[in-house]
């Protein structure tokens, strides 16, 4: 279907003051409390990932498809107070790997992830739930949401934006995260069913616990290749040694994605693993901004280009370069000077 | 009382709620009224110095080639405990704990290079290849040694000399034993060539190989103790194999250096008999390479195991070689050694860049002295003389990054036509790049002042461990007396047969002696035209002179050879002539490819000041007057300006070079906070 997002720069303004907010509350040096207490993707990711303290509860969802903030342009730039609606219906279908790439500075703290779980969670847009999320470092503190009550109202009461105080008084509602919960991946909740177990120090534990470091092993091997072929590649060799079907669903996954998303997340986050957050989110504004004129590809129903060996090198790399038109600007970040080193290292 | 002090608390967070909304930044002299002594802090020298070109594009001239290769090795080694990730102020630093003792710093090489292994780095880097093969091993080499110099000469002795001596001295046979397991690190290579009593003289190497066609073996042994294998790295440690290089004695008649492949530790890592290894000891640098000592004694190995692209023994003990003259057949065994001088003149530029990038941020950082009483202190950039100090090295590792890249395409695209270019043209770039980071390095090294001295802050540590590299695969020296030698060569053959001389960029030679103008003017000193010109007169007029005086010893009966040795002071000054009128070609060529605009009006300023800092700098422009003292004064002048024109452009010139901050250090960027005292407390 030929369709083509007409007014593309009402979009381009939108994501202009969207990534500039990323970028002052990434550099704020006042202390952050982002409380994740239900979905967080998107612009609510953004707006929470770059503060100082993530709170995360047992009802924390991380979803990160590719990518959901492109449909909510193309769908025509709903209020912000809509992109929920849409968000879930999108979600609603879990086959559609919709859009185009992680963005809000996803590329900066994607990239600073453990290993390579960045490139995992970036390109497969695996779910994570709270107790992951801290594992990870996405969050950086779990509790259950009946407490969220009383941590708001002990904040309150210590009236203070110290960041060592607000971290005392987190930790003082905080827990960690049960076992169960710990799992980097959902599969191995389903396949054992530990719902509601303790399981410390018990053999049923020890073999959780391999499992789990054997998965986080084949996600640094796999998913620190160098392309997507590559990293495809890599993990198919692995299912082929074990009858995990994570990996046949990591795998499913890859291949369901928009093979231009693929390509241009990949390379995001691997540019941004080297950059500053700044120059993450200008990146970022760049891509937004070149998905959005849809010159390149024309995902929507159907992906175009529908292979990866499609997809060529000068393809990848307009997403990266300026625009060629007249109006368009790069990301012009706010000049942050004389930052606390606090307000810098959040991730 | 209570509703005038809630009416002040309501107005004042309101100032600062429209502080707050118009990011309100208090002026110059308000600030000053209001703060009578501030302290010190880091201000981010990106907040003032604009990027004025794109830097994008400049390091993909720069880098040249596999810029998404090297920015994933890079981020590989980031995400790698065994990298050493540090958080020094606020940013996470990669480098190796120089603290460790060599035996530890030996042992972290090698599993860096498991990882790596691990993650497919090194696929294809002996099975496959081709320029595009080559290139990709190329700059993962360069990227490696933007983290260790010890990662890159330990993966450097493994792929290039023990991978590449099996590739260009072996044959099919030895390519499909070896290089697979090689690849994969079943086998651990090393390269035996240098002794103690022989390092650049490889022809008089003292170890001798008999054969014994009973057993249809060589027999390899270690006549004395200058015959001893010295520095060979990888030896004391970890290799499982080597290649030999020794005389080859075929019933009593030599038949000149020979290599062979001899195992020298099992599979355990014991030590196999008739082998004795020792260690080299503590270096002052490099000492994550386990450098050893190796002596053999009466050493079997098979018939096959000769390296037989040149020569060959049949099993009955005849000597069979296509290559009649064993003057050339030693220079085919030399050919490896090419490869290993492309890279290491590509890595010491890089390093520059490394020091060059600390050095200049941390001048854009740090301030000194005011120039009045009670006046801010001055950015160490913004004094002329410390522009002075570095912009010209800046401008140089420029056009040495430009001379770098074209020695390595030269390499990777190299005909048995192309070998003599490449020998000169990679001695003269080695010696001369070589120099150049070591005396980039101690500058830079001062320019940080106390901060260079700590490790951490790399520009001083650097330079213990680059200094090898004036050393090995060809001393500085004895490489530049090839290179005048080779151009003499070519003169007498271009006069003797009375032709025009063709290759290594002295086309120059043919046409008319080009005239200096006797009054430079600065836009006649800024032309390509005008630089070309001097450079090319200098070579031209040096190659005569060396010519005349070493015809002249001859016509007074010394051989040639004491010849060259007494006309060493000419040779030096060619030498030099040669490598840096290339290296302004390559520049000017890389210019070329550019179009007109912001980013090839930097590159003309730094080509300007590199051709004229090169002029103020030898003196052999006013010695053998291709400069008038007028115009050597004329060109001073214009060396200041050049630096002070370069000044604004220096962040972006160093932001240009690829290299992610992480794997330069803590000076670079917030000093301030990584000396603090909470970072002591962590």
């Amino acid at each position: 279907m030929e369709w083509k997002f007409s007014n593309w720069k009402l979009g381009a303004e939108y994501f202009w003051n969207e990534f500039t907010l990323n970028y002052l509350m990434a550099t704020y040096s006042k202390t952050q409390v982002s409380i994740l207490n239900g979905i967080v993707m998107g612009g609510g990711a953004g707006a929470s990932i770059h503060g100082r303290f993530r709170v995360a509860t047992e009802n924390s969802v991380w979803l990160f498809y590719l990518h959901n903030v492109i449909v909510v342009c193309r769908l025509l730039l709903a209020p912000y107070v809509f992109i929920r609606d849409i968000f879930f219906k999108v979600f609603a279908m879990p086959e559609t790997a919709l859009g185009l790439f992680p963005d809000v500075g996803a590329s900066y703290y994607l990239s600073r992830l453990p290993g390579f779980f960045g490139e995992y969670v970036g390109l497969t847009g695996a779910r994570l739930d709270g107790a992951e999320m801290v594992a990870c470092g996405l969050a950086t503190h779990f509790m259950p949401s009946e407490r969220l009550t009383s941590l708001e109202e002990a904040l309150h009461k210590v009236d203070s934006g110290d960041s060592m105080v607000v971290s005392a008084i987190i930790e003082e509602f905080s827990l960690l995260p049960t076992l169960k919960e710990k799992s980097a991946y959902h599969r191995v909740r389903n396949l054992m069913d530990f719902d509601g177990l303790r399981l410390l120090f018990t053999a049923e534990f020890l073999f959780f616990k391999s499992l789990l470091l054997c998965r986080l092993d084949i996600i640094d091997r796999c998913f620190s290749s160098r392309t997507i072929e590559e990293i495809l590649s890599a993990l198919e060799s692995e299912a082929d040694k074990s009858k995990d079907d994570w990996l046949s669903l990591t795998i499913q996954a890859l291949k369901k994605a928009s093979p231009t998303s693929l390509k241009i997340s990949l390379r995001s986050i691997r540019e941004g693993r080297l950059q500053g957050v700044g120059q993450c989110l200008v990146r970022d504004y760049r891509m937004v901004c070149s998905v959005m004129r849809g010159k390149v590809s024309k995902d929507f129903f159907e992906w175009e280009p529908s292979r990866l060996d499609l997809i060529t090198d000068s393809m990848a790399d307009s997403y990266f370069s300026k625009l060629d038109d007249d109006n368009w600007r790069d990301l012009k970040l706010p000049a942050r000077s004389n930052l606390p080193v606090h307000a810098i290292a959040k991730l | 009382m209570e509703s005038s002090s809630s009416t002040e608390r309501v107005r004042f967070r309101t100032q600062v709620l429209a502080r707050h909304l118009h990011q309100h930044v208090p002026s110059q002299s308000q600030s000053q009224s209001l703060r009578p002594s501030t302290c010190l802090s880091y201000s981010p020298p990106e907040l003032s110095e604009p990027f004025d070109f794109d830097t994008k594009a400049m390091r993909k001239l720069m880098d040249g080639h596999n810029l998404e290769d090297r920015d994933w090795l890079f981020g590989l080694m980031v995400q790698s405990n065994l990298f050493c990730p540090k958080e020094r102020g606020g940013k996470v630093f990669v480098t190796p704990d120089y603290n460790q003792t060599m035996e530890q710093q030996r042992e972290m090489t090698m599993k860096r290079i498991g990882y790596l292994l691990d993650r497919g780095v090194f696929q294809g880097w002996l099975t496959k290849t081709g320029p595009e093969a080559e290139l990709r091993k190329f700059a993962f080499l360069d990227v490696m040694g933007i983290f260790d110099h010890s990662l890159s000469v330990k993966l450097g002795v493994h792929f290039f000399l023990w991978g590449g001596a099996i590739q260009f001295f072996g044959t099919k046979r030895h390519h499909e034993k070896w290089l697979r397991d090689s690849e994969n690190y079943v086998i651990k290579g090393c390269f035996a060539m240098t002794e103690l009593g022989h390092g650049s003289n490889v022809r008089g190497i003292e170890t001798v190989t008999t054969y014994d066609s009973n057993t249809e073996e060589f027999v390899i042994n270690t006549p004395c103790e200058s015959a001893q294998k010295y520095w060979i790295g990888g030896a004391a440690n970890h290799a499982t194999h080597t290649i030999v290089f020794s005389q080859l004695n075929m019933n009593g008649n030599s038949q000149g250096v020979h290599a062979f492949i001899a195992q020298i530790r099992d599979t355990d890592g014991n030590v196999c008999p008739n082998i004795r290894v020792a260690d080299c000891g503590h270096k002052i640098g490099l000492n994550g390479v386990d450098n050893g000592r190796i002596w053999f004694d009466n050493v079997r190995v098979p018939r096959e195991n000769l390296l037989n692209s040149v020569a060959d023994v049949s099993p009955d003990g005849q000597y069979l070689s296509a290559i009649k003259n064993p003057d050339q057949r030693f220079a085919a065994f030399l050919a490896p050694l090419t490869s290993g001088r492309v890279t290491i003149a590509v890595s010491s530029i890089y390093t520059s860049k490394i020091g060059l990038a600390i050095a200049i941020r941390y001048a854009l950082s740090r301030r000194a002295f005011s120039m009045s009483p009670n006046g801010p202190e001055v950015l160490l950039l913004d004094y002329p003389s410390h522009q002075r100090r570095l912009l010209p090295l800046l401008a140089k590792t420029y056009a040495m990054s430009f001379a770098a890249n074209y020695l390595k395409m030269l390499y990777v695209r190299r005909t048995p036509e192309t070998n003599k270019t490449i020998h000169i043209v990679s001695s003269a770039f080695k010696a001369s790049l070589t120099w150049h980071n070591m005396r980039t390095l101690q500058e830079c090294r001062e320019a940080c002042g106390g901060q260079g001295l700590k490790s951490e802050n790399h520009v001083g540590h650097l330079k213990s461990e680059y200094d090898v590299q004036s050393t090995f695969e060809g001393d500085n020296n004895v490489l530049m007396q090839q290179v005048s030698k080779a151009l003499l060569a070519e003169f007498v053959a271009a006069k003797k047969k009375n032709k025009p001389f063709a290759g290594l960029g002295l086309e120059h030679m043919n046409k008319a002696c080009p005239v200096i103008p006797s009054q430079l003017t600065s836009s006649t000193l800024r032309g390509v035209h005008f630089q070309t010109d001097i450079f090319c007169l200098r070579e031209r007029d040096l190659l005569h002179r060396f010519a005349a005086e070493v015809s002249q010893h001859q016509v007074q009966g010394e051989s040639k050879e004491y010849a060259f040795i007494v006309s060493y002071q000419l040779a030096e000054d060619l030498g030099k002539a040669f490598s840096d009128r290339a290296i302004l070609q390559t520049f000017i060529e890389a210019e070329e490819t550019v179009s007109a605009g912001p980013l090839k009006n930097i590159l003309g300023l730094l080509r300007t000041t590199y051709a004229l800092i090169t002029m103020e700098e030898d003196a052999a422009f006013l010695r053998y007057g291709f400069l008038s003292r007028e115009n050597a004064a004329a060109v001073r002048k214009e060396t200041g300006k050049l630096c002070s024109e370069l000044r604004p452009h220096a962040l972006a010139l160093v932001s240009s070079f690829g290299i992610p901050d992480a794997f330069l250090s803590p000076i670079a960027f917030n000093w301030v906070a990584a000396n603090s005292w909470s970072s002591v407390q962590d």
